[in-house]
């Protein structure tokens, strides 16, 4: 089963990707900041398959954890969740691997399909 | 939140920078005048005093020219009387010699008395001509130097200033000038700080708003995935939940491209694109709502039209929300119609429907904000009164032109200009 390891500080946005994602047949990890993020890959085994990252978030951002994850090497599909275009450009503009963004509020028939496609499944 | 800060007071360097090269205090130029007073006061009354010196000495003259001939008449009748002829002749010649003498010193103090006044006279104008182009040349500088801040103050420069200096009538008016410039730059800074107080807090109000948003149309859309376990009852419900949140939603995105647009931050990547493929995107988008509406909606795109230099989501953007448009102020079974044909060094797309059209006050304002169409017709219109505004700013973006026209009862056409890949920039205007 494909796992996803998403991310957002609010409960309720988790609740919703949680609830979505585990209908579409996702086994689903939630970590509220970045920090977490970092926590759960060094413990989750298997290790998930696709992380899903709010762009901000307290304690440490989507986009900081990405940084230090591709820094620790990690080569799992990563998409940013951002709020709006300002965010995003700041993203590209930066040098880190990101697989792709996904703006709020979520299109998720288009998030489907683009977890469907980076994970093969 | 930062205070609102006047920004650097110029004003006072201003006038720092125009003491260091004053020449003239207000002061010095008054003691000058009075100097200048004193001194006509003076020779005028050393002119006076010589002309009634001079009038008395003439006076004199004539008197002893009169005693002198009395006393030769005198001596003539002794002689003629044959009384001591010989003594008389003697003061004949005296009284004749004498007079010589009398006429001789008057002409001479008429001489000296005349070089004196010409001399005074010559000195009084010199003076009043230097003093009277002294005083219009200290007027002069300073008053061009207001004329020539004032033309580029009203030019929109903030920085406009005068040295202050000359007359003290000058220097008040210099003063004056450029506290009012001060002031001016004062506000113009405090405004456009307020601007960027304001942008940024769209900004950030249309960020924050995003999440709760995300969380209610997210809930929504999942209880329409169980729509067969909902009451129709409570599926109409959750539809106008979602109806209205995705009006919220347009309605942040275009406030945040207006924000953007203000704060120079709304970008495009313009790419060659086909004119063809992007009217027909737009189309399909919009299918499906005037067929909800018996609209009839038909594209006519000219064959062999150039490529245009666009952004596609954006252009397409603006087509969509022109055919939102024409769709939601039409009537059912209105007819719409988009073409695309060429125009001088680029290509005109034009959105042309036949529905209620608009007057022309309101025309004239169709491309400002929040501007929507007539009252009666916007309760079934779901715009957001900023569509138009967005489309001008994209368009203009694009070095293109966005146009409109309209006949009460008959439709409304707008019109956009696009340069083709590869043109300079607007060489024909849209109509």
């Amino acid at each position: 089963m494909t796992r996803v390891l998403i991310a957002d500080d609010s409960e309720t946005i988790l609740l919703l990707l949680r609830t979505r994602l585990e209908m579409e047949g996702y086994e689903v990890l939630t970590a509220a900041d970045g920090v977490e993020v970092l926590e759960a890959i060094g413990g989750a085994d298997p290790a998930p398959d696709i992380l899903l990252l709010d762009a901000m978030m307290p304690r440490k951002s989507g986009i900081d954890a990405l940084r230090e994850l591709r820094a620790q090497g990690l080569e799992t599909p990563i998409l940013i969740v951002s709020a709006h275009q300002d965010q995003m450009d700041a993203g590209a503009a930066s040098d880190v691997e990101v697989s792709g963004y996904v703006t709020k509020p979520i299109d998720f028939d288009d998030l489907f399909a683009r977890i469907a496609e980076l994970t093969g499944s | 939140m930062p205070s609102v800060v006047p920004v650097a007071s110029s004003p006072i360097a201003g006038q720092a920078y125009s003491r260091r090269r004053f020449r003239l205090s207000p002061s010095v130029a008054n003691r000058l005048t009075i100097g200048f007073a004193i001194a006509f006061a003076v020779l005028t009354g050393l002119a006076v005093i010589g002309v009634a010196r001079f009038l008395q000495q003439r006076q004199d003259f004539e008197d002893a020219t009169a005693r002198s001939y009395q006393v030769e008449i005198a001596a003539r009748n002794r002689i003629a009387a044959g009384i001591h002829p010989v003594a008389s002749r003697v003061i004949v010649v005296k009284q004749k010699a004498e007079r010589q003498h009398l006429h001789d010193e008057i002409e001479g103090k008429t001489r000296d008395t005349a070089l004196l006044v010409g001399a005074g006279l010559i000195a009084a104008l010199t003076g009043a001509a230097l003093l009277f182009t002294g005083l219009i040349a200290t007027m002069r500088r300073p008053l061009e130097e207001l004329v020539d801040a004032s033309g580029r103050l009203a030019g929109g420069d903030l920085e406009a200033r005068v040295k202050v200096g000359g007359l003290s009538e000058t220097a008040a008016l210099g003063e004056a000038f450029n506290e009012m410039a001060g002031e001016l730059q004062r506000r113009a800074g405090e405004r456009d700080q307020l601007e960027t107080m304001k942008d940024e807090f769209v900004l950030t109000a249309s960020h924050e708003l995003r999440s709760p948003l995300t969380s209610v149309q997210g809930f929504a859309e999942l209880l329409m995935l169980e729509r067969e376990k909902l009451s129709d009852k409570q599926a109409e419900t959750v539809e106008v939940i979602l109806d209205n949140t995705r009006h919220l939603v347009r309605l942040l995105n275009d406030l945040l491209d207006l924000a953007r647009s203000d704060a120079g931050r709304l970008t495009i990547k313009p790419a060659p694109t086909e004119v063809g493929s992007l009217v027909e995107d737009a189309v399909r988008t919009m299918r499906s709502q005037t067929e909800g509406r018996d609209q009839s909606l038909v594209q006519r795109v000219e064959p062999g039209l150039p490529e245009v230099s666009v952004d596609r989501d954006r252009i397409r953007q603006v087509l969509v929300n022109l055919l939102t448009n024409a769709h939601e102020y039409s009537p059912a079974g209105a007819s719409i119609a988009v073409t695309a044909t060429r125009n001088g060094a680029g290509v005109e797309l034009a959105v042309r429907d036949d529905g209620p059209g608009m007057p022309a006050d309101q025309l004239e304002h169709i491309f400002d904000r929040f501007t929507r169409g007539d009252a009666g017709l916007t309760q079934h219109v779901g715009g957001t009164g900023l569509g138009l505004a967005i489309s001008k700013s994209l368009v203009e973006l694009h070095g293109g032109t966005i146009g409109a026209e309209s006949t009460l009862g008959q439709g409304s056409t707008f019109r956009v200009w696009l340069p083709a890949a590869g043109a300079d920039g607007p060489q024909q205007e849209a109509t």
